[in-house]
Protein backbone atom coordinates (compact mmCIF):
# COMPACT_ATOMS: atom_id res chain seq x y z
CA UNK A 1 0.00 0.00 0.00
CA UNK A 2 1.22 3.48 -0.99
CA UNK A 3 -0.84 5.74 1.29
CA UNK A 4 -3.85 5.55 3.41
CA UNK A 5 -6.76 7.59 2.79
CA UNK A 6 -6.06 9.47 5.55
CA UNK A 7 -2.73 10.27 4.09
CA UNK A 8 -3.99 10.92 0.51
CA UNK A 9 -6.51 13.35 1.69
CA UNK A 10 -4.30 15.45 4.52
CA UNK A 11 -1.71 15.22 1.27
CA UNK A 12 -4.51 16.83 -0.55
CA UNK A 13 -5.22 19.42 1.53
CA UNK A 14 -1.85 20.65 2.37
CA UNK A 15 -1.12 21.14 -1.93
CA UNK A 16 -4.08 23.53 -2.19
CA UNK A 17 -2.20 25.64 0.81
CA UNK A 18 1.20 24.56 -1.00
CA UNK A 19 -0.37 26.04 -3.97
CA UNK A 20 -1.91 28.77 -2.57
CA UNK A 21 1.71 29.74 -1.19
CA UNK A 22 3.34 29.81 -4.38
CA UNK A 23 1.18 32.94 -5.53
CA UNK A 24 -1.93 33.53 -3.93
CA UNK A 25 -1.07 33.84 -0.15
CA UNK A 26 1.46 34.64 1.43
CA UNK A 27 4.49 33.44 -0.16
CA UNK A 28 6.60 32.19 2.86
CA UNK A 29 7.93 29.80 0.20
CA UNK A 30 6.37 26.54 1.82
CA UNK A 31 5.77 25.63 -1.89
CA UNK A 32 10.07 25.14 -3.01
CA UNK A 33 9.96 21.64 -3.95
CA UNK A 34 12.20 20.56 -1.57
CA UNK A 35 10.39 21.64 1.77
CA UNK A 36 7.33 20.38 -0.15
CA UNK A 37 8.85 17.32 -0.38
CA UNK A 38 9.50 17.00 3.42
CA UNK A 39 6.28 17.78 4.30
CA UNK A 40 4.79 15.33 1.90
CA UNK A 41 7.26 12.74 3.86
CA UNK A 42 6.13 14.24 7.11
CA UNK A 43 2.31 13.32 6.21
CA UNK A 44 3.44 10.12 5.84
CA UNK A 45 5.84 10.09 8.70
CA UNK A 46 9.60 9.74 6.54
CA UNK A 47 10.13 13.67 6.36
CA UNK A 48 14.04 12.70 5.59
CA UNK A 49 12.81 10.38 2.62
CA UNK A 50 10.93 12.85 1.18
CA UNK A 51 13.42 15.21 1.03
CA UNK A 52 15.27 13.15 -1.07
CA UNK A 53 13.06 13.35 -4.09
CA UNK A 54 12.97 16.79 -3.09
CA UNK A 55 16.15 17.39 -3.00
CA UNK A 56 15.97 16.33 -6.93
CA UNK A 57 12.86 18.46 -7.74
CA UNK A 58 14.40 21.84 -6.36
CA UNK A 59 18.29 21.47 -7.94
CA UNK A 60 16.03 20.94 -11.39
CA UNK A 61 13.88 24.26 -9.87
CA UNK A 62 16.06 26.69 -8.95
CA UNK A 63 17.15 28.62 -12.26
CA UNK A 64 12.49 29.12 -12.62
CA UNK A 65 11.79 32.34 -12.15
CA UNK A 66 8.48 33.82 -11.57
CA UNK A 67 9.10 37.46 -12.88
CA UNK A 68 6.23 39.19 -13.98
CA UNK A 69 3.66 37.30 -16.21
CA UNK A 70 5.92 34.76 -17.17
CA UNK A 71 4.56 31.33 -17.29
CA UNK A 72 6.53 29.04 -15.48
CA UNK A 73 6.05 25.33 -14.07
CA UNK A 74 4.55 24.78 -10.83
CA UNK A 75 6.77 23.19 -8.38
CA UNK A 76 4.90 22.62 -4.66
CA UNK A 77 1.90 20.42 -5.44
CA UNK A 78 3.77 17.81 -7.63
CA UNK A 79 7.37 17.76 -5.13
CA UNK A 80 4.45 17.26 -2.26
CA UNK A 81 3.04 14.15 -3.67
CA UNK A 82 6.29 13.22 -4.93
CA UNK A 83 7.64 13.35 -1.06
CA UNK A 84 4.79 11.83 -0.02
CA UNK A 85 4.48 8.41 -2.21
CA UNK A 86 8.62 7.96 -2.04
CA UNK A 87 8.53 8.12 1.50
CA UNK A 88 5.42 5.93 1.91
CA UNK A 89 7.14 3.16 -0.56
CA UNK A 90 10.29 3.41 1.21
CA UNK A 91 11.87 1.25 1.33
CA UNK A 92 11.07 0.52 -2.24
CA UNK A 93 12.30 -2.60 -3.86
CA UNK A 94 14.74 -0.14 -6.45
CA UNK A 95 15.60 3.08 -4.40
CA UNK A 96 16.93 5.12 -7.52
CA UNK A 97 14.47 3.53 -10.00
CA UNK A 98 11.31 4.04 -7.80
CA UNK A 99 13.39 7.83 -7.23
CA UNK A 100 13.46 8.21 -11.46
CA UNK A 101 9.52 7.68 -11.90
CA UNK A 102 8.44 9.84 -8.64
CA UNK A 103 10.82 12.64 -10.08
CA UNK A 104 9.95 12.42 -13.62
CA UNK A 105 6.40 12.09 -12.85
CA UNK A 106 6.80 15.62 -10.60
CA UNK A 107 8.58 17.17 -13.50
CA UNK A 108 5.51 16.38 -15.90
CA UNK A 109 3.05 17.61 -13.50
CA UNK A 110 4.83 20.31 -12.56
CA UNK A 111 4.57 21.35 -16.64
CA UNK A 112 0.35 20.41 -16.00
CA UNK A 113 0.10 23.05 -12.92
CA UNK A 114 2.30 25.76 -14.85
CA UNK A 115 -0.31 25.68 -17.77
CA UNK A 116 -3.40 25.40 -15.04
CA UNK A 117 -2.10 28.26 -13.21
CA UNK A 118 -2.27 30.32 -16.45
CA UNK A 119 -5.65 29.15 -17.27
CA UNK A 120 -6.53 30.16 -13.63
CA UNK A 121 -5.00 33.75 -14.57
CA UNK A 122 -7.39 33.91 -17.69
CA UNK A 123 -10.57 33.08 -15.49
CA UNK A 124 -9.34 35.59 -13.38
CA UNK A 125 -10.00 38.31 -15.31
CA UNK A 126 -13.75 37.95 -14.97
CA UNK A 127 -13.03 38.98 -11.64
CA UNK A 128 -10.81 41.92 -12.81
CA UNK A 129 -11.91 46.05 -12.93
CA UNK A 130 -14.58 47.38 -11.35
CA UNK A 131 -18.17 48.43 -12.50
CA UNK A 132 -18.51 52.53 -13.02
CA UNK A 133 -20.30 52.84 -10.23
CA UNK A 134 -17.63 51.15 -7.74
CA UNK A 135 -17.61 48.76 -5.03
CA UNK A 136 -17.89 47.97 -1.62
CA UNK A 137 -16.00 46.42 0.68
CA UNK A 138 -17.95 43.60 0.72
CA UNK A 139 -17.94 43.30 -3.09
CA UNK A 140 -14.32 43.64 -3.66
CA UNK A 141 -13.70 40.97 -0.76
CA UNK A 142 -15.73 38.50 -2.80
CA UNK A 143 -13.68 39.66 -6.40
CA UNK A 144 -10.29 38.74 -5.04
CA UNK A 145 -10.93 36.06 -2.60
CA UNK A 146 -12.94 33.71 -5.07
CA UNK A 147 -9.66 33.19 -7.32
CA UNK A 148 -7.77 32.35 -3.66
CA UNK A 149 -10.68 29.50 -3.94
CA UNK A 150 -10.12 28.41 -7.31
CA UNK A 151 -5.71 28.10 -6.50
CA UNK A 152 -7.19 26.23 -3.12
CA UNK A 153 -8.90 23.51 -5.58
CA UNK A 154 -6.61 23.49 -8.23
CA UNK A 155 -3.98 23.18 -6.27
CA UNK A 156 -5.54 19.92 -3.84
CA UNK A 157 -6.86 18.36 -7.28
CA UNK A 158 -3.13 18.35 -8.89
CA UNK A 159 -1.90 17.21 -5.72
CA UNK A 160 -4.29 14.41 -5.78
CA UNK A 161 -3.84 13.46 -9.17
CA UNK A 162 -0.33 12.79 -8.88
CA UNK A 163 -0.40 11.44 -5.49
CA UNK A 164 -2.51 8.66 -7.28
CA UNK A 165 -0.73 8.61 -10.64
CA UNK A 166 2.62 7.94 -8.62
CA UNK A 167 0.48 5.05 -6.62
CA UNK A 168 -0.25 3.31 -9.58
CA UNK A 169 2.61 3.48 -11.61
CA UNK A 170 5.18 2.58 -8.62
CA UNK A 171 2.65 -0.94 -8.49
CA UNK A 172 2.60 -1.31 -12.45
CA UNK A 173 5.88 -0.72 -13.00
CA UNK A 174 8.00 -4.10 -12.56
CA UNK A 175 11.65 -2.79 -11.51
CA UNK A 176 13.55 -5.62 -10.78
CA UNK A 177 15.77 -5.76 -13.87
CA UNK A 178 16.28 -1.56 -13.62
CA UNK A 179 19.99 -0.63 -13.45
CA UNK A 180 20.16 0.46 -9.92
CA UNK A 181 24.00 2.18 -9.62
CA UNK A 182 23.75 3.73 -13.31
CA UNK A 183 20.41 5.59 -12.70
CA UNK A 184 21.45 6.87 -9.04
CA UNK A 185 24.82 8.00 -10.85
CA UNK A 186 22.08 9.77 -13.85
CA UNK A 187 20.34 10.88 -10.79
CA UNK A 188 23.13 12.67 -9.20
CA UNK A 189 24.39 14.09 -12.11
CA UNK A 190 21.52 15.59 -13.06
CA UNK A 191 21.09 17.41 -9.17
CA UNK A 192 25.06 18.67 -9.59
CA UNK A 193 24.15 20.09 -13.26
CA UNK A 194 21.09 21.97 -11.29
CA UNK A 195 22.61 23.11 -8.36
CA UNK A 196 25.35 24.69 -10.88
CA UNK A 197 22.89 25.93 -13.38
CA UNK A 198 21.98 28.49 -10.72
CA UNK A 199 25.59 29.97 -11.28
CA UNK A 200 23.74 31.21 -13.96
CA UNK A 201 21.28 33.42 -11.85
CA UNK A 202 23.93 35.19 -9.61
CA UNK A 203 26.24 35.72 -12.76
CA UNK A 204 29.54 33.70 -14.02
CA UNK A 205 31.49 36.56 -12.53
CA UNK A 206 31.51 35.19 -9.59
CA UNK A 207 33.23 31.59 -11.02
CA UNK A 208 36.31 32.16 -8.75
CA UNK A 209 33.59 32.26 -5.31
CA UNK A 210 31.77 28.84 -7.33
CA UNK A 211 35.23 27.16 -7.52
CA UNK A 212 36.08 28.13 -3.93
CA UNK A 213 32.67 26.60 -2.30
CA UNK A 214 33.02 23.32 -4.88
CA UNK A 215 36.52 23.10 -3.37
CA UNK A 216 34.78 23.11 -0.01
CA UNK A 217 32.07 21.05 -1.03
CA UNK A 218 34.79 18.08 -1.94
CA UNK A 219 36.78 18.73 1.30
CA UNK A 220 33.17 18.23 3.21
CA UNK A 221 32.16 15.21 1.14
CA UNK A 222 35.77 13.43 1.43
CA UNK A 223 36.08 13.96 5.03
CA UNK A 224 32.88 12.20 5.88
CA UNK B 1 -5.79 64.79 6.88
CA UNK B 2 -6.36 61.56 8.73
CA UNK B 3 -3.38 59.14 8.71
CA UNK B 4 -4.23 55.08 9.27
CA UNK B 5 -4.30 54.03 12.67
CA UNK B 6 -2.41 51.14 14.36
CA UNK B 7 -5.63 48.74 13.58
CA UNK B 8 -5.74 50.11 9.95
CA UNK B 9 -1.82 49.44 9.52
CA UNK B 10 -2.06 46.66 10.71
CA UNK B 11 -5.07 44.77 8.58
CA UNK B 12 -3.18 46.66 5.57
CA UNK B 13 0.03 44.20 6.29
CA UNK B 14 -2.14 41.21 6.55
CA UNK B 15 -3.96 41.97 3.57
CA UNK B 16 -0.68 42.31 1.80
CA UNK B 17 0.34 39.05 2.15
CA UNK B 18 -3.06 37.89 -0.25
CA UNK B 19 -2.00 40.80 -2.37
CA UNK B 20 -1.58 38.64 -5.44
CA UNK B 21 -4.49 36.30 -4.51
CA UNK B 22 -6.60 37.66 -7.98
CA UNK B 23 -3.37 37.55 -10.34
CA UNK B 24 -5.26 38.20 -13.76
CA UNK B 25 -3.41 39.20 -17.06
CA UNK B 26 -6.32 41.90 -17.24
CA UNK B 27 -5.08 43.89 -14.16
CA UNK B 28 -2.62 41.90 -12.73
CA UNK B 29 -2.16 42.30 -9.08
CA UNK B 30 -4.67 45.80 -9.28
CA UNK B 31 -7.86 44.44 -7.54
CA UNK B 32 -5.11 42.80 -4.72
CA UNK B 33 -4.08 46.33 -3.86
CA UNK B 34 -7.61 47.56 -3.25
CA UNK B 35 -8.03 44.80 -1.45
CA UNK B 36 -4.71 45.85 0.70
CA UNK B 37 -5.78 49.37 0.70
CA UNK B 38 -9.30 48.76 1.50
CA UNK B 39 -9.25 49.39 5.26
CA UNK B 40 -7.35 52.47 4.78
CA UNK B 41 -9.86 53.62 2.32
CA UNK B 42 -12.53 52.48 5.00
CA UNK B 43 -11.09 54.77 7.32
CA UNK B 44 -10.44 58.14 5.38
CA UNK B 45 -13.94 58.27 3.51
CA UNK B 46 -15.78 57.27 6.73
CA UNK B 47 -19.51 58.49 6.42
CA UNK B 48 -19.16 58.67 2.27
CA UNK B 49 -20.36 55.32 1.29
CA UNK B 50 -20.72 56.60 -2.45
CA UNK B 51 -16.97 58.24 -2.20
CA UNK B 52 -15.89 54.55 -0.66
CA UNK B 53 -17.25 52.76 -3.58
CA UNK B 54 -15.42 54.92 -6.33
CA UNK B 55 -12.19 55.13 -4.93
CA UNK B 56 -12.16 51.30 -3.94
CA UNK B 57 -13.22 50.73 -7.65
CA UNK B 58 -10.85 53.27 -9.00
CA UNK B 59 -7.87 51.19 -7.45
CA UNK B 60 -8.87 47.78 -9.10
CA UNK B 61 -7.38 49.34 -12.19
CA UNK B 62 -3.81 47.79 -13.70
CA UNK B 63 -1.30 47.67 -11.25
CA UNK B 64 2.26 45.06 -10.75
CA UNK B 65 4.80 45.27 -8.57
CA UNK B 66 6.75 42.76 -6.79
CA UNK B 67 4.75 41.57 -4.20
CA UNK B 68 6.57 42.22 -1.21
CA UNK B 69 6.73 46.09 -2.24
CA UNK B 70 3.31 45.86 -2.87
CA UNK B 71 3.17 47.00 0.56
CA UNK B 72 5.54 50.64 -0.29
CA UNK B 73 2.98 50.93 -3.15
CA UNK B 74 -0.29 50.45 -0.37
CA UNK B 75 1.39 52.53 2.60
CA UNK B 76 2.20 55.46 -0.29
CA UNK B 77 -1.39 55.29 -1.51
CA UNK B 78 -3.11 55.25 1.70
CA UNK B 79 -1.27 58.11 2.71
CA UNK B 80 -1.84 60.41 -0.70
CA UNK B 81 -5.92 59.41 0.09
CA UNK B 82 -5.79 60.65 4.20
CA UNK B 83 -3.92 63.67 2.32
CA UNK B 84 -6.92 64.72 0.02
CA UNK B 85 -4.68 63.95 -3.00
CA UNK B 86 -6.62 64.65 -6.28
CA UNK B 87 -7.44 61.35 -7.74
CA UNK B 88 -5.20 61.96 -11.07
CA UNK B 89 -2.27 62.78 -8.60
CA UNK B 90 -2.85 59.31 -7.38
CA UNK B 91 -3.17 57.46 -10.67
CA UNK B 92 -0.13 59.02 -11.82
CA UNK B 93 2.10 57.67 -8.39
CA UNK B 94 0.91 53.99 -9.42
CA UNK B 95 2.10 54.43 -12.93
CA UNK B 96 5.62 56.31 -11.96
CA UNK B 97 5.96 53.16 -9.30
CA UNK B 98 4.75 50.11 -10.62
CA UNK B 99 7.52 49.55 -12.46
CA UNK B 100 10.51 49.96 -10.17
CA UNK B 101 9.08 48.18 -7.47
CA UNK B 102 9.10 45.54 -10.06
CA UNK B 103 12.18 45.15 -11.06
CA UNK B 104 13.99 46.60 -7.60
CA UNK B 105 12.18 43.41 -6.07
CA UNK B 106 12.69 40.81 -9.15
CA UNK B 107 16.48 41.40 -8.73
CA UNK B 108 16.61 41.23 -5.13
CA UNK B 109 13.94 38.43 -3.89
CA UNK B 110 13.62 35.78 -7.08
CA UNK B 111 17.23 36.31 -9.20
CA UNK B 112 19.46 36.77 -5.72
CA UNK B 113 18.00 36.12 -2.36
CA UNK B 114 15.93 33.01 -2.81
CA UNK B 115 18.12 30.72 -5.10
CA UNK B 116 20.78 31.98 -2.27
CA UNK B 117 18.48 30.81 0.73
CA UNK B 118 17.71 28.04 -1.12
CA UNK B 119 20.81 26.62 -1.57
CA UNK B 120 21.91 26.86 2.05
CA UNK B 121 18.71 24.71 2.56
CA UNK B 122 20.19 22.07 0.03
CA UNK B 123 23.83 22.24 0.90
CA UNK B 124 22.81 21.44 4.56
CA UNK B 125 20.67 18.48 3.76
CA UNK B 126 23.15 17.30 1.69
CA UNK B 127 25.92 17.82 4.35
CA UNK B 128 24.47 15.63 6.31
CA UNK B 129 22.37 17.86 8.36
CA UNK B 130 18.29 16.71 9.77
CA UNK B 131 15.82 17.32 7.13
CA UNK B 132 14.29 19.83 8.96
CA UNK B 133 16.95 21.76 9.51
CA UNK B 134 17.95 22.21 6.09
CA UNK B 135 14.27 23.30 5.66
CA UNK B 136 13.97 25.99 8.77
CA UNK B 137 17.12 27.49 7.88
CA UNK B 138 16.05 28.25 4.28
CA UNK B 139 12.15 29.50 5.44
CA UNK B 140 14.23 31.76 8.13
CA UNK B 141 16.95 33.03 5.93
CA UNK B 142 14.29 33.99 3.00
CA UNK B 143 11.52 35.29 5.28
CA UNK B 144 13.91 37.38 7.31
CA UNK B 145 14.17 39.53 4.24
CA UNK B 146 10.44 38.74 3.34
CA UNK B 147 8.83 39.97 6.44
CA UNK B 148 11.14 42.55 6.85
CA UNK B 149 10.27 43.62 3.29
CA UNK B 150 6.94 43.81 3.86
CA UNK B 151 6.58 45.43 7.55
CA UNK B 152 9.32 47.56 6.34
CA UNK B 153 7.41 49.08 3.01
CA UNK B 154 4.29 49.79 4.59
CA UNK B 155 5.93 52.17 7.38
CA UNK B 156 8.12 53.94 4.72
CA UNK B 157 4.97 54.35 2.08
CA UNK B 158 2.58 55.67 5.01
CA UNK B 159 5.65 57.82 6.49
CA UNK B 160 6.81 59.16 3.09
CA UNK B 161 3.62 58.89 0.77
CA UNK B 162 5.06 61.05 -2.84
CA UNK B 163 8.44 60.90 -1.70
CA UNK B 164 8.94 57.10 -1.40
CA UNK B 165 11.41 57.07 -4.36
CA UNK B 166 13.88 59.35 -2.78
CA UNK B 167 13.71 56.68 0.22
CA UNK B 168 13.86 54.10 -2.40
CA UNK B 169 16.88 55.43 -4.15
CA UNK B 170 18.53 55.40 -0.19
CA UNK B 171 17.91 51.21 0.40
CA UNK B 172 20.87 49.16 -0.40
CA UNK B 173 19.05 46.72 -2.28
CA UNK B 174 21.43 46.46 -5.47
CA UNK B 175 24.27 45.71 -2.73
CA UNK B 176 22.25 43.41 -0.82
CA UNK B 177 21.51 41.66 -4.38
CA UNK B 178 25.65 41.42 -5.12
CA UNK B 179 26.24 40.31 -1.59
CA UNK B 180 23.49 37.50 -2.31
CA UNK B 181 24.82 36.88 -5.58
CA UNK B 182 28.25 36.22 -3.95
CA UNK B 183 27.11 33.93 -1.37
CA UNK B 184 24.78 31.97 -3.71
CA UNK B 185 27.56 31.26 -6.05
CA UNK B 186 29.65 29.62 -2.92
CA UNK B 187 26.74 27.73 -1.47
CA UNK B 188 26.49 26.60 -5.19
CA UNK B 189 29.52 25.31 -5.91
CA UNK B 190 29.44 23.97 -2.13
CA UNK B 191 26.22 22.28 -2.83
CA UNK B 192 26.81 20.80 -6.13
CA UNK B 193 30.28 18.91 -5.08
CA UNK B 194 28.20 17.67 -1.67
CA UNK B 195 25.86 15.47 -4.56
CA UNK B 196 28.45 15.01 -6.71
CA UNK B 197 30.93 13.11 -4.24
CA UNK B 198 29.06 9.75 -2.19
CA UNK B 199 30.86 8.06 0.18
CA UNK B 200 33.74 6.37 -1.66
CA UNK B 201 33.61 7.88 -5.15
CA UNK B 202 36.35 7.27 -7.85
CA UNK B 203 37.83 9.93 -9.39
CA UNK B 204 36.25 9.14 -12.82
CA UNK B 205 33.19 9.82 -10.95
CA UNK B 206 34.45 13.24 -9.93
CA UNK B 207 35.31 13.99 -13.53
CA UNK B 208 31.94 12.86 -14.80
CA UNK B 209 30.77 15.34 -12.01
CA UNK B 210 32.54 18.42 -13.35
CA UNK B 211 31.30 17.61 -16.85
CA UNK B 212 27.65 17.63 -15.55
CA UNK B 213 28.79 21.21 -13.48
CA UNK B 214 29.78 22.59 -16.71
CA UNK B 215 27.32 21.53 -18.74
CA UNK B 216 24.66 22.97 -16.04
CA UNK B 217 26.50 25.89 -16.29
CA UNK B 218 26.66 26.35 -19.69
CA UNK B 219 22.82 25.07 -19.85
CA UNK B 220 21.49 27.57 -17.13
CA UNK B 221 17.36 27.26 -16.98
CA UNK B 222 17.71 24.61 -20.00
CA UNK B 223 19.26 22.24 -18.13
CA UNK B 224 15.78 21.22 -16.50
CA UNK B 225 14.68 19.81 -20.16
CA UNK B 226 18.06 18.15 -20.70
CA UNK B 227 17.93 16.28 -17.46
CA UNK B 228 14.25 14.98 -18.04
CA UNK B 229 15.48 14.17 -21.64
CA UNK B 230 18.39 11.95 -20.00
CA UNK B 231 15.98 10.39 -17.23
CA UNK B 232 12.96 9.39 -19.88
CA UNK B 233 15.59 7.57 -21.24
CA UNK B 234 17.04 6.07 -18.51
CA UNK B 235 13.49 5.08 -17.58
CA UNK B 236 12.88 3.34 -21.32
CA UNK B 237 16.09 1.87 -21.19
CA UNK B 238 15.13 0.16 -17.59
CA UNK B 239 12.16 -0.79 -18.98
CA UNK B 240 12.95 -2.70 -21.87
CA UNK B 241 16.14 -4.27 -19.41
CA UNK B 242 13.81 -5.06 -17.23
CA UNK B 243 11.83 -7.27 -19.59
CA UNK B 244 14.84 -9.31 -20.89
Amino acid sequence: MILTAAQVVAVTLIGGLVALDATSLGQFMVSRPFVAAALGGLVVGRPAQGIIAGVVLEALHLAVLPVGAAKYPEGGPPALAAGAVYAANFPPVAASATLLVVVLVALALEMVGGRSVDLMRQVTVRFAGAPVEGLTPGQLARRHLAPMAIDFARGALLTLAAVLLLGWLLRAIDFSGFPEVAIETLLRLAVVAGLASALRLFGRAHYPLFLAGAAGGALVAWLR
Amino acid sequence: MKRPGAGVRARMLLRSFAVQGSWNYQTLIGTGLAFVLAPALREVYKGDDEALRRSLGRHTELFNSHPYLAAVAAGAIARLEADGAPADTVTRFKHAVRGSLGTLGDRLVWLMWRPMSVLLGVSLVLAGAAWWVGALAFLLVFNALHLWMRAWGLAIGLRDGLQIGRTLKGVPFPAMGDRAGQLGALLAGFAAALAAGGPGSRPWEWGVAVGAALLGITLGPRVRGAAALAMVLALVAGLVLART
